[in-house]
């Protein structure tokens, strides 16, 4: 089986989830024996074309022409990669993920009439919550569009699948769950686990922008008397977040370090006491289950993907999203509560044991093998060869 | 001769129909490229199999003074400026063309109008190898008298890049021609000048040959 994989992301290029997780699929499905091209973006500084992991990745570089603004900057890369796509040869299936490729995997379902999947990993209109500006209302249409024409659309939990369907109006029988699996290099580098007992510390990791809540978790510090807080990560939000800190007088509890690699992220986690996923707006959250994997006790606040993964006073606490009081009283309970935490991590690391990239590359192969059965009892096929 | 470039010949060699890709035709009007493909289209239709692809407001196909008309729907209504919808529309001038295409069995020789069709041209010259012909009425340069914004640039950056992947600029004027050899660097032999249907047929033969 032979498939295309259209990505804005990919390894050394990685901005969040989306491209941790085509390339843990990429892997995992060449692995099976799945012929992989994945066609991403480069800035120059990486290989235009390379295999690695047993993956084909062929790049383009959308820096030839100039743009006006993020939305034509994707159209352009799109272009570019469609173009580049018809010297790749034949394939059975193109993967496309997000709103960002989806302008070159409509137009190469068209050209070749080959099925497209698409994986819609998080919304405009989730992430924004209403639609201000014309860049908005049209990135909101192309992930319309996209769910519209592919054959298939992948959600990584059940609360995107809902969220797809009521504001794209994808159909509910269209879209399949395949959840996210987590990096086992984290996991096992540590099998005893490694929630420090006594440094009340408390982490967070992830991109420093709204929908991902740090504030709320600033706030929370000042509420709570005798924890240190560390936020791992960087983003728009980091100024706000720093002046935050200083006006709540917590300045000198809370710690920025901004984007860690691996081996740094591992030896703060070693530091943790508890990580808080204090979200206002997450698909799934691969984070949590590294966490849980290592054996450091969670709080998330109860929305999307956390809120699958979860279960409240089980595997870790839920707080009510959006509120740093809540959020307070959560880190107290778990600081202070010792046999609580020995309770929730023993728990956490069976629950994340569940989850594994093998296991969402198994579901995507199945789902790919369901389409090209039905792909090939239909008429839909191409009339007219391609160059290849 | 590379491989790729002998393949492209002998496409062009096999072609047997030409398919013209417009933003506006009748009844849908913006400006005078709509009154112009009126004009010139059934004129081209008697002397080859022409098809065109045009923006409807409904998917659909019709036969109109021997000029089958392939009609291709917007997908996208909001855009942030002419650029990104233009890229949005391609893709769906694209949808009308596949279905051409399929619909013919075999790849014709492609027409777009200006840099506003012309991203679909790129896309069929890429996946089918369609000898593609841009014809270049104005340019962004030539609207705006300089590139003073970037989505000026950046219209700029698209215009090249099509006619840079044409087979053949055509111009209706001596003066364009020079216009696109001092702004886009293009190669003169590689722009006709052609104002009517019959000098628009010898044109395309000089693609053929």
């Amino acid at each position: 089986m032979r498939i295309l994989t259209i990505t804005w992301e990919y390894p050394p290029h990685i901005v969040g989830g989306l491209g941790r997780h085509v390339h843990n699929l990429s892997i995992h499905l060449a692995s099976k024996g799945a012929d992989v091209t994945v066609l991403s973006f480069t800035d120059g500084t990486s290989e235009r074309h390379e295999r690695a992991d047993g993956v084909e990745i062929v790049r383009v570089n959308p820096y030839v022409m100039r743009y006006p603004d993020f939305v034509s900057w994707i159209e352009g890369l799109n272009m570019l990669m469609v173009e580049r796509a018809a010297d790749l040869g034949s394939f059975d299936l193109i993967h496309v993920h997000d709103w960002l490729t989806a302008y070159s995997g409509i137009a190469l379902k068209h050209m070749w009439r080959r099925p497209l999947v698409a994986t819609i990993h998080a919304t405009e209109l989730g992430r924004r919550k209403v639609l201000s500006n014309d860049s908005e209302r049209h990135i909101h249409e192309m992930e319309w569009w996209l769910a519209y024409e592919a054959w298939k659309v992948i959600c990584c939990s059940k609360y995107m699948m809902n969220e797809v369907h009521s504001s794209l109006g994808c159909p509910i029988d269209k879209i399949s769950v395949i959840h996210n699996g987590y990096d086992p290099k984290l996991a096992r580098a540590n099998s005893a686990g490694m929630s420090k007992k006594d440094s009340r510390t408390v982490l967070f990791v992830g991109r420093l922008v709204y929908e991902k809540g740090p504030h709320l978790l600033v706030e929370a510090a000042s509420l709570l008397k005798d924890c240190r807080v560390i936020i791992v990560g960087d983003g728009a939000m980091r100024p706000y977040l720093e002046g935050l800190a200083k006006k709540l007088g917590v300045s000198d509890r809370v710690t920025f370090t901004g984007h860690v690699d691996d081996e740094t992220l591992l030896s703060i986690y070693e530091e943790a006491s508890v990580l808080v996923i204090p979200s206002l707006y997450e698909p799934f959250g691969i984070v949590v289950l590294e966490a849980m994997s290592l054996g450091i006790p969670v709080i998330v606040s109860n929305t999307g993907g956390l809120d699958e993964i979860i279960t409240d006073g089980r595997d870790g606490l839920k707080f009510q999203s959006g509120s740093p009081e809540e959020l307070a009283k959560a880190i107290a309970r778990i600081l202070d509560d010792e046999g609580l935490r020995a309770r929730l991590v023993e728990n956490a690391k069976s629950r994340a044991k569940e989850f594994s990239w093998k296991t969402t590359a198994d579901q995507t192969l199945k789902l790919y093998k369901k389409v090209l059965e039905e792909y090939n009892a239909n008429d839909w096929k191409p009339k007219a060869s391609a160059r290849w | 001769m590379r491989d790729k470039e002998r393949l492209h010949l002998a496409r062009v060699m096999k072609m047997r129909a030409v398919m013209h890709i417009s933003w506006e035709y009748p009844p849908w009007v913006v400006g005078g490229l709509s009154q112009e493909l009126k004009s010139l289209l059934p004129e081209i239709a008697k002397r080859v199999r022409t098809m065109l692809v045009v923006r409807g407001d409904t998917d659909g196909v019709t036969e109109e003074e021997g000029v089958r008309i392939f009609k291709s729907a917007s997908s996208i209504r909001s855009s942030p400026h002419i650029l990104a919808y233009i890229h949005a529309l391609n893709i769906d001038l694209l949808r009308g063309a596949s279905a051409a295409i399929h619909e013919e069995g075999s790849v014709p020789l492609v027409h777009t109008h200006d840099w506003v069709s012309g991203i679909a041209g790129v896309y069929i010259k890429a996946c089918f190898g369609a000898p593609l012909v841009t014809s270049v009425y104005t340019t962004e340069l030539t609207r705006s008298k300089a590139l003073g914004s970037l989505l000026s640039m950046g219209i700029f950056d698209i215009e090249r890049h099509c006619f840079n992947r044409s087979d053949l600029v055509v111009v209706k004027s001596p003066e364009m021609k020079e216009h696109l050899k001092e702004n886009f660097g293009l190669d003169g032999g590689k722009i006709a000048l052609a104002r009517n249907a019959d000098e628009l047929m010898e044109a395309y033969r000089g693609i053929q040959g």
